[in-house]
């Protein structure tokens, strides 16, 4: 289905602490924050999660944790992974269900619309579940979770956190599964403006029913710290996973080019991919082995060290939604130069980062103004643009702007069957519409079985650990169940 | 090229942000204020401020970085029609071929008189195709004549000694089997030749060894074995020979590709009528489909044309790379 998930993704390590749930920060933010519109029982479903790492993982845990930290009741559904499958609970009671279906590709499950809903049926029955929130448009469990909790008449929630084309076949299948899928959800979530354009041309969608809540990185993990940098050179960082998409071939050409121009310059390249042999025959040919360092795939905990050891990054993707690296570069305190794709534009004010086109030769203009900058010390310094950064994006942000998508969707009318028919044949053209029309029928159908086999009434409502005062926290009651597992998600 | 619809295309419909093209579902019902810009203060396409507005703010900039049809080209009539002359002659020499097998086959045509045709306009071929660019081809690719006599030689000799082989080589298939075959391998030939266009699928050398293959079937058939020979030669210099003289032809003067052209269709088309007449009409009219029908639809279809491009696109790599690893 997609390229998104080429190669593993070695680069994030789960963060060990939640930004809203470590002690040390909870307090005041407790105080401040609270549900407007009452609280939800919200059930984040995607197939990719910890221990799975990447950009969606952390965005579901640390949005978890902090709607949790709101006063919310927040489950997240995935698939088992490995021998990690059943119910965990994570830090603050953020509850886990690593449901157990097969995985096809890449880390996301087959789908066939039915297969699922017993299960599902049965957590969101069981959890009290009132808005369910799919992610990512490469989960397939996620378009069966909405499916599903649209034919049970739920509010539905989607984020979508990548940008697609439109001129490959493959492309062209995945878009006309989404508008599917999001004809009939509630509202739809987007990391950037151009995210949200390039959803709403995919999907057909009215573009007011399409929100944009930027990603958010963690400022006390990325602090800068000017000591651990040697002045005498200038290192540049690159921080990436090594595939075709990131531009790296872009970066085999732009190191012996600047390298033959300055012998004071040194790269520091974090990442691990298909495309390191290309990084490793330049520095071969070039014979730059003292002054290109190829670090290999980074754990989360070591990306700011490597980070505060250079004065510029480059970032030479191709296409990004929401660059999350250019954010923690910053934020350690390191002049930006990257690529003006995607949603890049939108991230960081212009005088924190040098924007260029893709190519070897912009990108060198880009990085020699940035050393030269330097070289003058005309950059601000890295604490400064720590304390600007800091600002920008943070975790509480994002969960009071979702919570106030939830509010709206909780305010607003699941469609009933006939409205959702209609919907869909009128929506999605005729043959797909109808054939899917066709599935929503036999779905409802099956759901009416269910029911019949198991009434809703007969299913145990689950208990509610979640949050500081939950369930969880009271002693008696974690000596008493000794057959559930307690984990951090490092472990 | 007219890949990339589908859902997209159906939402670009209408100009402007309001975007779908179809029944719009029904907006979810606004609240006080939400809708409606904050006095004062323009939407910024940014994220890093926290702006006035909702979060679901549709903007009047909303798409409108969004480019249609970047690469489409816009056809001229005269010039699609002209460019299809080359599909035109690839089915007349497969038509041409055939005909001649068939009539080889039944005896009307004598080895020697097909062999000396085929020489004399081989001949006649070979001057011509150094006589169009006046020999600048030939100086550029610095090829001697004795290069070319010699390779004439060689093949000649080696097709003649093979002949025999070449003849009982399929006896023991049935001739149904050989006749499908050769129609498969010379549709196959039509399928991958080089008309010039540059897709994934064009490989002219796999184009000439299905035509060469095909004649080997077809010569396999023919009564002896000098018969095979001269259908081998002749499958050469029509399938290998003449596909290089006309694009020389097309390349330096166009006026007289087009007179060729349309000699050689008529005469596909006259030997063809002595076979069968209604092939000949079916043929007939299978060159004007190509030659004028197909040239209007694709211009009418280009029309309809609705590629979408934007900043999401995933960016190119447009420079050589590989100059860095020389």
């Amino acid at each position: 289905m997609g390229r998104r998930r080429e190669a593993p993704r070695e680069r994030r390590r789960p963060a060990v602490m939640a930004p809203c749930g470590s002690p040390g920060r909870s307090g005041p933010g407790m105080a401040a924050g609270g549900p407007a519109g009452g609280a939800h029982s919200v059930c984040m479903v995607s197939d990719f999660f910890y221990p799975n790492m990447g950009g969606v993982e952390s965005h579901v845990y640390q949005l978890s944790q902090c709607l949790i930290e709101r006063g919310h009741k927040v489950l997240v559904v995935t698939h088992a992974y490995g021998r990690r499958k059943g119910v965990r609970y994570l830090t603050n009671g953020l509850k886990v269900y690593y449901l157990p279906l097969k995985v096809m590709y890449n880390q996301s499950t087959a789908t066939t619309l039915f297969h699922s809903l017993p299960l599902l049926r049965y957590i969101f029955v069981r959890e009290r579940v009132t808005v369910v929130h799919a992610h990512s448009s490469f989960s397939a469990m996620a378009h069966d979770a909405l499916f599903h909790a649209k034919t049970m008449g739920l509010r539905t929630v989607f984020t979508d956190h990548s940008l697609f084309g439109f001129a490959d076949v493959s492309s062209v299948l995945t878009n006309k599964l989404l508008t599917v899928s999001l004809c009939d959800t509630n509202h739809i979530i987007c990391v950037s403006y151009t995210s949200k354009e390039n959803t709403v041309l995919r999907a057909a969608l009215d573009p007011r029913i399409v929100s944009v809540i930027p990603n958010a990185v963690d400022p006390t993990d990325f602090t800068p710290d000017p000591t651990r940098r040697d002045d005498s050179t200038i290192t540049i960082v690159v921080v990436s996973r090594l595939v075709y998409r990131k531009g790296i071939d872009l970066l085999s050409g732009i190191i012996p080019e600047l390298c033959q121009k300055y012998p004071e310059l040194h790269f520091l390249v974090g990442g691990e991919g298909p495309k390191r042999i290309v990084l490793e025959e330049v520095r071969e040919r070039y014979q730059l082995h003292d002054r290109v360092r190829l670090l290999g795939a980074l754990e989360h905990q070591d990306v700011r060290n490597v980070l505060v050891q250079g004065h510029i990054f480059l970032n030479t993707s191709l296409t990004e939604a929401f660059c999350m690296a250019i954010v923690e570069a910053a934020s350690c305190g390191l002049q930006v130069v990257s690529t003006r794709v995607g949603g890049i534009p939108e991230v960081l004010p212009e005088n924190l980062i040098i924007l260029c086109e893709p190519s070897v030769k912009s990108l060198c203009d880009g990085l020699e103004k940035a050393i030269a900058q330097l070289r003058s010390g005309t950059l601000p310094s890295p604490e400064t643009v720590h304390n600007k950064v800091k600002t920008f994006y943070t975790w509480r942000n994002v969960a009071e702007r979702t919570e106030k998508v939830y509010d709206r969707v909780a305010d607003e009318v699941v469609l009933p069957m006939d409205k959702r028919l209609n919907r869909l044949m009128s929506h999605c053209g005729p043959v797909t519409g109808c054939i899917f029309a066709l599935f929503a029928v036999l779905n409802f159908l099956f759901l009416a079985f269910l029911r019949w086999m198991t009434p809703d009434s007969v299913i145990d409502v689950a208990i509610d650990a979640t949050g500081p005062k939950g369930a969880w926290t009271k002693q008696y009651f974690g000596r008493k169940k000794g057959g559930v597992k307690e984990e951090l998600p490092s472990s | 090229m007219r890949r990339g619809r589908g859902a997209a295309e159906a939402a670009v419909a209408g100009p402007g942000p309001r975007v779908p093209g179809r029944p719009s579902p029904p907006p979810p019902p606004p609240r006080p204020g939400e809708m409606e810009p904050v006095p004062g203060r323009r939407w910024q396409k940014v994220l890093y401020e926290r702006q006035p507005f909702p979060d679901n703010y549709v903007d009047q900039r909303f798409l409108e970085e969004l480019r249609k049809n970047v690469h489409a080209r816009r056809y001229r009539y005269r010039a699609v029609v002209f460019q299809s002359g080359a599909v035109v002659q690839q089915l007349c020499s497969v038509c041409v071929f055939v005909v001649t097998w068939w009539y080889m086959d039944a005896g009307t045509l004598s080895p020697q008189e097909l062999f000396a045709a085929a020489l004399v306009s081989s001949l006649l071929g070979y001057i011509l195709f150094d006589a169009v660019d006046g020999g600048a081809g030939r100086r550029e690719s610095g090829r001697t004549r004795w290069a070319d006599l010699k390779s004439t030689l060689v093949f000649t000799a080696f097709t003649y000694g093979f002949s025999p082989v070449l003849k009982t080589l399929t006896e023991s298939i049935s001739t149904d089997t050989i006749y499908a075959m050769s129609a498969l391998m010379l549709l196959g030939h039509l399928i991958f030749f080089d008309y010039g266009a540059n897709a994934a699928i064009v490989s002219s050398t796999l184009s000439l060894n299905m035509a060469i293959f095909a004649s080997v079937c077809l010569a396999s058939r023919l009564p002896r074995s000098l018969h095979a020979f001269v259908v081998v030669t002749f499958a050469m210099q029509i399938f290998a020979l003449w596909p290089m003289l006309q694009k020389k032809l097309k390349a330096q003067t166009p006026r007289c590709y087009v007179g060729v052209t349309v000699l050689f269709a008529l005469a596909a088309l006259a030997g063809l009528a002595t076979v069968s007449s209604v092939g000949a009409v079916l043929f007939a009219s299978l060159l004007l489909a190509i030659s004028c029908l197909c040239p209007y639809c694709l211009i009418r279809l280009q029309l309809l044309k609705d590629n979408i491009h934007g900043p999401w696109d995933e960016a190119e790599i447009k420079e050589d790379l590989s100059r860095f690893l020389m």
